[in-house]
């Protein structure tokens, strides 16, 4: 709605001319202490119904045997007599094995904490919503990069020209059950950011060998695309409760048609959920390396795609006839197209710079030079700005 | 919201590029597709909640300056010790603890001689570093270097996680810059490490 012009004027001109005399105290709201702070307030309004949103464990309960108290006892009383262990402990010689740790540490406590970190990277949230699992089968998945394997935890960084080979994976099993694995990114989808792409299935594993399941996905290396940081690939496993018909999945191998790797985890659970129950986690994060380029272009036979993050942008106040302390051709520039911004800038530069000679040396220090009085102040200091380089001629 | 733009990588206009730049948008803007995987949205959404903090633009609360414990931290270290026992863990600004390896886990415990010595503290910082590594979370902010001169035990238990690779500061948060002000920092994710 458009106000009379001298409407306006009138209520600014009031502004300028409030007389300086000092008014009652009032406070606006409710006094310290009971009013609530920011955090109460931000807690009540962000609480949660405990009776609709509540988290479902759709995997296998873990159930872990403590040692037992007589055992414990047998091993603390052997150390205290261990003369060794005492002499390198406090002689600080004492090194425990990781990989020891390691084993141990998966069959007790690991489970769970490979939940609580899965959890802080929103994997149970972006694959399957409300549910979530225990990891209890640990899955050893290991990359073979020249001479060396480079293992998949949980949240560790792997480049795709490292992660280009399918991966070798292992867990314990039976050899009469069966086992779906499948590699799947959550954050990669180029057209629909909730969906994900699946980069490898194998569906029907008997036992513990990969070879012997149904490949319905070959393994697609990771391509986090120039400029969005970190993917996160994820390899679930699921337990399965009988065999299972995935011809309804088979496409073409190999699969290069990205379309046609659309997947969502919750889906596929949904469908499954019967015959299939998680029970092993393992994944890594991925960006982007100079290796990707060829890979686009190559194999998935596309241009390469780049991507800048998107800043929020600053908040401008709305515009007022009378501006109090504000220098003016910097607050009228607030207002102004940012492209007539960006001509004016250009042109001023196309001027100066000759398409044929080298550019003009700057001189060590270019305020020395004094500028012409002639000019008025606020057009002497932006000379002096853009100068120096500071402000918008930075941009242009 | 965690939102990229595609653009063309270049945003610096110069006299030559300006020319292949129109090119390239030209290109660009035509129907001509390499192929039927050509097909990308303008936007693109991250959803990985710890992109942005590695990428150091996401949001890190300020916190009061002087005030102790501190707030501004992604992550950060928190050691906890009893009479008996030693604990360590990462915990992140909004609440929960991330990681964490204690003495009173058997599978740490079963291998040491005392649960509180200073062999305890160099080892379960062993084991902490590297299941941080583990779990991808290589940079957070400590306060005990403020302690480590009184206390040696802590002083190993740091250089220890420092020596497994973890680095104990976190970078300070990019905000970017408004088009009227007077600099342009370089985007941490634009520099080029040799």
């Amino acid at each position: 709605m458009l106000t009379p012009i001298s409407r306006i004027a009138f209520k600014e001109f009031n502004e300028i001319c409030v007389p300086l005399a000092r008014f009652r105290h009032f406070m606006r709201g409710k006094p310290p202490g009971i009013a609530k702070s920011l955090a109460e307030r931000l807690e009540e309004e962000n609480k949660k119904d405990p009776d609709i949103s509540y988290r479902v464990n759709i995997g296998y309960s873990q159930t872990v045997t403590p040692v037992k108290l007589k055992d414990r006892l047998e091993h603390y009383k052997k150390k205290s007599r261990d003369e060794e262990l005492e002499k390198l402990s406090r002689q600080r010689q004492l090194k425990l094995s990781v990989e020891d740790v390691r084993k141990e540490w998966n069959q007790s406590v690991g489970p769970n904490q490979i939940r609580i970190i899965a959890d802080h990277y929103g994997i149970y949230e972006h694959l399957f919503g409300d549910a979530y699992f225990i990891p209890i089968v640990p899955l050893d998945v290991k990359f073979k990069s020249d001479n060396s394997y480079i293992p998949v935890y949980r949240g560790n960084i792997i480049k795709p020209f490292e992660a280009s080979q399918c991966p070798e994976v292992k867990f314990d099993a039976e050899s009469d059950s069966l086992w779906t694995l499948i590699l799947t990114n959550p954050d990669g989808n180029f057209t629909d950011s909730n969906a994900e792409y699946v980069h490898w299935f194998v569906g029907n594993i008997p036992g513990s060998d990969l070879s012997k399941g149904d490949l319905i996905y070959d393994y697609l290396q990771p391509f986090p695309p120039h400029g969005v940081g970190f993917q996160r690939f994820v390899f679930i496993l699921y337990k399965q409760e009988g065999k299972i018909d995935y011809d309804s999945y088979n496409k073409k191998i190999p699969c290069r048609l990205l379309a046609e790797r659309n997947f969502k985890t919750k889906d596929f659970y949904r469908k499954h959920q019967d015959v299939l129950t998680p029970a092993g986690l393992a994944f890594f994060q991925s960006d982007w390396d100079p290796s990707l380029t060829d890979f686009f272009h190559n194999v998935l036979e596309m241009k390469e795609p780049t991507y800048e993050y998107d800043f929020p942008k600053p908040y401008i106040k709305p515009q007022v006839w009378y501006p109090i302390r504000q220098p003016f051709n910097l607050y009228l520039d607030k207002y102004r197209d940012e492209k007539e911004i960006a001509k004016e800038f250009l042109l001023k530069k196309l001027k100066k710079e000759h398409p044929f000679k080298a550019p003009e040396k700057k001189p060590k220090y270019p305020n020395a030079f004094p500028i012409d009085k002639k000019y008025p102040s606020w057009l002497r200091l932006e000379m002096k700005k853009e100068r120096l380089g500071w402000g918008r001629v930075n941009d242009y | 919201m965690n939102i990229f733009h595609s653009s063309i990588r270049n945003s610096r206009l110069d006299y030559l590029s300006l020319l292949s730049l129109s090119a390239a948008k030209r290109l660009n803007h035509s129907s001509i597709s390499l192929g039927p995987n050509d097909v990308v949205s303008t936007t693109y959404e991250n959803r990985n909640p710890r992109n942005l903090e590695k990428l150091r633009i996401a949001y890190k609360p300020k916190g009061y300056h002087l005030e102790k414990p501190f707030r501004n931290f992604w992550h950060k270290l928190e050691i906890t010790r009893t009479g008996r026992h030693l604990s360590a863990a990462i915990v992140h600004y909004t609440g929960p603890v991330v990681i964490s390896a204690s003495t009173t886990e058997w599978c740490i415990r079963k291998y040491l001689y005392r649960t509180n010595d200073t062999s305890a503290y160099v080892n379960l910082a062993k084991v902490l570093s590297h299941r941080c590594l583990e779990s991808g979370i290589l940079e957070m902010k400590t306060d005990y270097f403020s302690e480590a001169p009184k206390s040696k035990k802590v002083a190993l238990f740091l250089n220890e996680m420092e020596n497994n690779g973890i680095i104990l500061v976190e970078p300070e948060r990019f905000e970017g810059y408004k088009p009227w002000d007077q600099h342009r920092p370089e985007k941490p994710w634009e520099i080029v490490e040799d």
